[in-house]
């Protein structure tokens, strides 16, 4: 009871702080009102959409949902995007965290220019090159398909993943490289089985923002696969559905519903992680 | 003997590590880059066999009097300084009131970030329909006359709408770095203040702010390299619209390379960009830099 004593003037409600605690609560309500929207629409039939968009539907149906997934062919777009990220993340961790141990473990010359020219291309806009990355694309046959897409990802993300890479290597003790050396550990052998494993926590930081980043890109997506229904992703098919169907807002929304419920889905699971991912990679980034 | 060999596996290392990096960098930027560069200096639609050089041609023509190219650059520039701004100011307000402790701190913290794990094209679609349809409704429901404007249909409408969907859309990622900024100062300093008097604003400029400047630059950085590349939500929101207002050099760039097939002239613009880019974080890292020596 003794300690209630000395909480008691935080624990106390104060009036003012209720009314923030409720006018916040509102405030975030109101913020999340047009995803509130879309979903409730997503259930309507058109006539329900265009007569009242902020009225609850009249019945509760899946139609507008079982059209939408054939018409997209859902699970095709599902495992689209995700052949795209697994590949893209893959490359990205493999050769972004072996370039950056070597490069932070090596003091030479031609080590600190290599460094730089591997992150001064974060400097450089997409949209400044995209036309020349298409091309390239295509001569080395990598457009038109999800895992060629999924390659190209492995020089895009590298830049900003071996530069949190090679922050964090500097701060693990070289004595670690040197008793695994005595051990009989070299190499390949070395990174992977001693140097890797304590790189865990910045790999899930780079994890956490190339998925958000590769599942949500749109550009690079639309100038790679956006040719053929077998290889769009699941934005660019809410990009192509929405101009087919301007006007029946009900099949557009449930189309936003479907291409954004993986990652709300993947948010309210790992909530902790992916804040935690983003700022990480932002302060270190 | 054995020395010249050990440097050598040594060499021979370093390169089986680094070079499958290097060579996607090399694949991804530098060899799209040189021939943007190469480009740039020629007249070419795509079709023609063979690009036509025309030296400095394209860039003359730019800067002497496209107006699509100015538009776009003052759209650009509009939007950026105002976005930097506002997402920032928001970003911190919120983030003040995130790190009081209130209970539903948890719930708040998600709600204000989920936009930021939406795809920015399909957030312009939820928004369009918000505009178009939603306002409509609401407009009938409450009578409000903010409802009847046409926030897409008029050009300025239409960039305070962009605006505020961008910002609406990532908010919430600043927010947590202001948080994480937040946290990190330390609770005595604050009581310090406090005993000596000052009240919630003055220790807020005094105590709060100055100790919140790493979150800051970050934070501007961030909004900086975002903002200066909008595209996607225009796209989806106004997509250029109403009366080609609303194209961001990213979009304008898009505009003449895939959709007028200007070859040539839209890597020319392209270029600027790149340079742009360049320009304006050479100096931003100069200025953050002196800041953090002062400090």
């Amino acid at each position: 009871m003794s300690k209630t004593i000395s909480a008691a003037p935080k624990k106390r409600v104060r009036p003012g702080r209720l009314v923030l605690e409720i006018g916040m609560v509102l405030l975030s309500l109101l913020f999340l009102y047009p995803l509130i929207l879309t979903v409730i629409n997503s259930f309507k039939s058109f006539a329900e959409v265009m007569s009242d968009v902020i009225a609850l539907p009249q019945s509760f149906t899946f139609e507008n949902y079982t059209y939408v997934w054939k018409a997209v062919n859902y699970p095709r777009l599902f495992l689209n995007n995700t052949v795209i990220t697994v590949i893209g993340l893959l490359g990205i961790i493999l050769f972004s965290s072996i370039a950056a141990y070597k490069l932070s473990r090596t003091n030479s010359r031609m080590s600190g220019v290599i460094y730089m020219l591997c992150i001064i291309p974060m400097l450089i806009p997409f949209q400044s090159i995209m036309l020349t990355v298409l091309q390239i694309a295509k001569t080395l046959h990598l457009s038109e398909s999800t895992w060629g897409l999924g390659i190209q990802y492995w020089g895009f993300g590298a830049p900003l993943a071996i530069f949190i890479y090679h922050g964090f290597v500097k701060g693990i003790p070289r004595e670690i490289d040197e008793s695994a050396t005595i051990d009989g550990a070299s190499g390949f052998r070395l990174f992977f089985s001693v140097i890797f494993p304590l790189l865990k926590s910045v790999t899930t930081t780079i994890i956490i923002i190339d998925v958000m980043w590769i599942w949500n890109d749109f550009l690079l997506p639309l100038l790679m696969v956006n040719g053929s229904p077998a290889t769009k992703t699941l934005t660019l098919a809410a990009y192509t559905f929405v101009g087919q169907y301007t006007s029946d807002w009900q099949y557009a929304m449930t189309a936003m519903v479907m291409a954004v419920l993986p990652s709300i889905v993947v948010f309210i699971l790992l909530q902790k992680y992916i804040v935690r991912g983003v700022v990480a990679g932002a302060v270190k980034g | 003997m054995f020395k010249l060999g050990r440097k050598r596996g040594e060499k021979l290392e370093f390169g089986l590590f680094t070079l499958p990096a290097l060579i996607c960098i090399a694949f991804a930027f530098y060899v799209p880059f040189m021939m943007t560069v190469r480009y740039s200096l020629t007249k070419w639609n795509g079709i023609a066999k063979n690009p036509t050089f025309v030296g400095l041609d394209n860039f003359r023509q730019i800067f002497s009097g496209d107006a699509n190219f100015a538009n776009a650059a003052i759209f650009t520039l509009k939007y950026m300084i105002l976005y930097i701004v506002l997402v920032n100011v928001l970003a911190i307000a919120l983030a003040l009131v995130l790190d009081m402790g209130l209970r539903s701190t948890n719930w708040l913290r998600a709600a204000f970030f989920v936009p930021y794990i939406l795809s920015l094209v399909i957030v312009g679609f939820i928004w369009k329909f918000i505009f178009m349809q939603g306002f409509e409704s609401l407009g009938d429901s409450t009578g409000w006359q903010v409802f009847a404007l046409s926030w897409l249909g008029e050009p300025g409408l239409a960039f305070v709408s962009i605006l505020g969907v961008s910002i609406w859309q990532s908010v919430g990622f600043y927010m947590v770095i202001y948080i994480a900024g937040l946290q990190a100062i330390p609770g005595d300093l604050k009581e310090a203040a406090t005993v000596d008097g000052a009240g919630p604003v003055r220790r807020f400029i005094s105590v709060t702010l100055p100790l919140l400047a790493p979150s800051i630059t970050i934070s501007v950085f961030m909004a900086l390299t975002n903002s200066i590349k909008v595209f996607d939500v225009i796209l989806s929101l106004t997509a250029g619209g109403p009366g080609g207002t609303t194209y961001s050099v990213a979009y304008d760039i898009y505009r003449d390379t895939f959709q007028n097939n200007l070859y040539g002239y839209g890597t020319a613009k392209a270029l600027i960009l790149f340079v742009a880019v360049l320009l304006i974080t050479i100096v931003q890292l100069t200025i953050f830099k002196r800041r953090e020596v002062e400090a």
